[in-house]
């Protein structure tokens, strides 16, 4: 089911200082796709979730959920929560510590009157579905987290609603199981073909789990696409640089090529990816991403950008060695393979693909 | 969807400030009346007649000396308490558990009675036992100074205790260990980093006693007035009580000396308690702090504590039933124990006036506290869950009572029933009651809604369940345990109340512990002793039956 938001504002007073948490969002979230909204802590992420979800009211603008007018600032229209009939995984998981795992799955239907035998079925399916068969009279505070958060995951499902919304659902599980449970998620979400919303702070995470994602800071929306899109083709600055480390360099348009926008930088005359609507002498960033920089020229087929410099220093990290590279005063953020015999002050040349350096707008 | 919480939070703001505000207001205006108990012109006669008083400076001091005074002791022996439990390997940990709770249970009355039982000059059975027995010359008497400062220091230990523990308990070691590896001594360290960083929680426990003891009216009832040594709230006990005429307006000027203390001490509490959660460093990983090895003072400490237990729970309890056995002071011996009867108990059972009192404390205690949780529930919900500018004031007006010393209150809310039917009902001290306890039913409901994390609510409601739903099914039932401790301490400390009954109490609407001070003064000791019991019984029984209700209301025990 598609949600529609339009110009949704929020704001907060704290100390005397307006904060916009929410600026004039528009955005549409399409239905049965797992979308993510991704930024920096304090950006408006999870209160636009709260929005969405009824625990909180916008300022003004107007949320539809499936064609479904569920809250408007100008018709003074607000749907309350338990009536939206979606689902949602909060980052505590909120499992009610008095109940059991059964009792925390069937609340959802019995608020809505389910016929018992109705009930015991739909549980014992969503708790199956979740892979917690056999956990029905368990205390649901004695499970472990990833299995916590399953129950939590069965409760926001077991009554089909049209959207899911998680709030950062995976923060308080340790770094192997997060992994885990990223992937098992992606496998439920697809296999239901549910519309979910998802929030988090974490790139790997929005990288790994979703079908679009939407960048936010300071209550905007800045970017929005599949991973791929924004992670090789962002157009700003600042989603660049959140979405993986890369190198920012700031570049002047020289000359427009049809396959090839050239810049000159400090570090030289590069061919870029085309960046469209710029004449020379404007002022552009270059991104270069440090997975893209290549250190032998085994590669030769088509054109490259060829630089030279001097290694400035050189950590190893395990999975690889990462480092800076000075090319005329420029420090270049880079990553050679862990077994690279590569040492500190060792002269060094660097390729990289015209297609791999992105230039982004000002 | 917020409509409702916009009139419940005025509502109980009107409510709470009646309670808190009458009788307040009600003394200052009754503090400048000219009539005797009911309101008359304007005058500053009574603060002259109370203040010029040549007797009120002897007054005062012994006032500083006894609050003072107890107040040192209990902290330090809290503080004593709370380092053994928590810090060291000393045997029997269950005991401090048992010293923190079990007292609460025993009335001060009956208590400061029990000392008055073994330690007066004439005939206090450890007195006989030193002259008959050992034959020495002399007595100690519990009717002095002394005596007063050591009971009523045994009274405020577990409060002191219950506040300095915690504390104590969250102590991050790490903090010692780093001055011990740079170089300073255990002493050193306890001087300068221990004590220093738990210095919050210990001021706390010190302002509160210093509150309780400047309120407290059963130790210099029963151990300072026969041996004539009065402080404020005894002062004003005689104002209303003694004489021709009782002149609540004096009592009134002399009451406001002992409410602003009391206000201002408090206020400066919640400041400490306030700048103490900046201080106190809780590490959330699961450390165990190291246990200090106290290898051979394991049990001459022990014995320490378990002497404090039978001080303050096994002696007092063995004194009074003893007494009530008996037909007068003496000594245990086979004489003694040949003479026992139930006498007392049944001159009790046959008193009708003691009868009524322990049906008036009994309802007094069950309703009075079942009305009082009620409204503390809402209380509570608006402080913690509300948070606007409307709830804080709600929070403040709670929190004010918390100072009302009993005896004070006591006149305000005379002068207030007078003007009203209440007067000589049992409402009136039932409203007296709750306005004065209001805080212990608050506090530990409002540390129940803090652990009821607002996503629990929230997943309810995106559940589809509707407000009401979610109070009925997710927030009472995790509210059982505050609601079932709030009902104890409310029905516990009524059932045992004698501050504010003592001034509001009237042929009909008598209580447990007035009847038992009445006892105290006529020197029934025997009758006084079975009906004191009896009193502890009615206590335990709610405790238990308490308790009970609570584990059924709550279907899955935690952890």
């Amino acid at each position: 089911m598609e949600i529609q938001i339009e110009n949704l504002c929020k704001r907060y007073t704290s100390g005397g200082n307006t904060i916009n948490a929410l600026d004039e969002v528009n955005l549409t979230i399409p239905a049965n796709q797992i979308f993510t909204l991704l930024g920096p802590s304090g950006c408006g992420k999870t209160t636009l979730l709260r929005c969405i979800v009824g625990l909180e009211s916008p300022d003004s603008g107007e949320i539809r959920i499936g064609g479904e007018t569920v809250w408007s600032g100008k018709d003074n229209i607000y749907v309350p929560p338990e009536k939206r009939g979606l689902g949602m995984v909060f980052q505590s998981y909120a499992i009610w510590p008095h109940m059991t795992v059964f009792e925390n799955v069937a609340y959802p239907l019995q608020t809505r009157k389910t016929d018992r035998n109705v009930i015991r079925e739909k549980v014992a399916k969503t708790l199956a579905f979740v892979q917690l068969e056999g956990f029905e009279d368990r205390p649901a505070t004695k499970l472990s987290g990833g299995q916590q958060q399953r129950v939590a995951l069965a409760r926001a499902l077991v009554a089909e609603p049209k959207v899911i919304l998680f709030d950062e659902p995976l923060s308080n599980l340790d770094a192997k199981l997060r992994e885990e449970t990223r992937k098992d998620l992606r496998v439920f979400l697809t296999e239901l073909g549910i519309t979910a919303v998802y929030v988090t702070h974490d790139r790997i995470e929005a990288l790994a789990l979703s079908d679009s994602i939407a960048i936010m800071d300071k209550g905007r929306i800045i970017e929005k696409g599949t991973p791929k899109d924004i992670y090789f083709r962002s157009e700003h600055h600042f989603v660049a640089d959140f979405i993986g480390r890369t190198n920012l360099i700031d570049a002047v348009v020289t000359a427009q090529e049809p396959s090839a926008t050239i810049v000159d930088c400090a570090l030289g005359s590069l061919r870029c990816a085309p960046l469209p609507r710029t004449n020379p002498g404007d002022k552009v960033v270059l991104s270069l991403r440090p997975e893209f920089l290549r250190f032998s020229d085994s590669d030769k087929d088509g054109p490259t950008n060829r630089i030279s410099g001097r290694i400035d220093s050189l950590v190893f990290i395990g999975e690889a060695l990462e480092g800076e590279v000075l090319v005329n005063d420029t420090s270049l953020f880079v990553k050679v393979p862990p077994d690279s015999e590569l040492k500190e002050g060792d002269p060094i040349s660097i390729t990289v693909s015209p297609a791999n350096c992105l230039l982004l707008t000002k | 969807m917020y409509a409702k919480r916009s009139t419940l939070t005025p509502t109980l703001i009107a409510i709470v400030g009646f309670l808190t505000v009458c009788p307040v207001a009600m003394l200052v205006i009754g503090s400048f009346s000219t009539n005797l108990g009911t309101l008359g012109g304007f005058t500053l006669e009574k603060y002259i007649q109370a203040y010029s008083d040549p007797e009120l400076l002897d007054i005062i001091v012994n006032t500083l000396i006894f609050v003072v005074g107890s107040s040192f002791l209990a902290t330090a022996l809290a503080l004593f308490l709370s380092y053994l439990n928590n810090r060291t390997d000393i045997p029997f940990k269950f005991m401090f558990r048992v010293i923190s709770i079990i007292p609460m249970m025993i009335p001060h009355i009956l208590f400061s009675v029990s000392w008055v039982l073994l330690l007066n000059p004439s005939n206090g059975i450890i007195n006989l036992f030193l002259r008959q027995v050992l034959g020495m010359e002399g007595a100690l008497n519990v009717y002095s100074l002394h005596g007063m400062i050591l009971v009523e220091a045994l009274l405020d230990l577990p409060i002191a205790y219950l506040i300095i523990a915690p504390a104590m308990a969250s102590f991050d070691v790490a903090l010692e260990e780093s001055s011990r590896v740079c170089g300073g001594s255990s002493l050193r360290t306890l001087f300068r980093i221990t004590l220093p960083v738990l210095r919050p929680a210990i001021m706390a426990a010190f302002i509160l006693a210093l509150v309780r003891s400047l309120a407290s009216f059963a130790v210099p009832s029963v151990i300072g007035m026969p041996g004539r040594i009065y402080v404020l709230s005894t002062h004003i006990y005689r104002a209303v009580s003694t004489g021709f005429s009782a002149d609540y307006g004096k009592a009134a000027a002399l009451g406001m000396i002992v409410l602003a203390s009391s206000i201002t001490l408090i206020y400066l509490y919640r400041f400490m308690t306030r700048e103490g959660e900046k201080y106190v460093t809780i590490s959330s990983r699961g450390y165990r702090p190291t246990v200090i090895r106290l290898k051979g003072a394991r049990y001459p400490l022990f014995a320490v504590v378990g002497l404090l237990s039978f001080i303050l729970i096994v002696l007092p309890v063995l004194v009074l039933f003893y007494t009530s056995m008996v037909p007068y002071s003496m000594v245990p011996s086979a004489k003694a124990f040949s003479m026992m009867s139930w006498r007392h108990w049944i001159a009790v059972i046959n008193d009708p006036i003691s009868l009524l009192s322990l049906k008036n404390s009994v309802l007094l205690g069950v309703g009075g506290a079942t009305l009082g949780i009620f409204l503390s529930i809402f209380v509570a919900y608006v402080i913690v869950k509300v948070r606007t500018k409307a709830s804080g004031l709600l929070e403040s007006l709670s929190f004010l009572s918390f100072s009302f010393p009993g005896i004070v209150i006591g006149v305000g809310f005379m002068w207030f029933f007078v003007q009203t039917p209440l007067y000589a009902t049992i409402w009136a001290l039932l409203i007296g009651y709750i306005a004065t306890y209001l805080p212990y039913g608050v506090r530990p409901l409002a540390s129940a809604f803090v652990q009821v994390h607002s996503h629990l609510e929230e997943s309810s409601l995106v559940c589809g369940a509707s407000r009401v739903q979610t109070m009925r099914r997710i927030v009472i039932p995790l509210l059982v345990p505050g609601i079932v401790s709030g009902w104890i301490l409310m029905a516990t400390m009524f059932v045992r109340e004698l501050t504010l009954s003592v001034v509001l109490s009237r042929p009909g609407t008598e209580v447990l512990a007035v009847q038992i001070l009445r006892f105290s003064e006529d020197g029934l000791w025997g009758r006084l002793s079975a009906l004191g019991i009896i009193m502890i019984f009615i206590s335990t029984g709610l405790v238990v039956l308490a308790s009970w209700v609570g584990a059924i209301f709550k279907p899955i025990q935690e952890e």
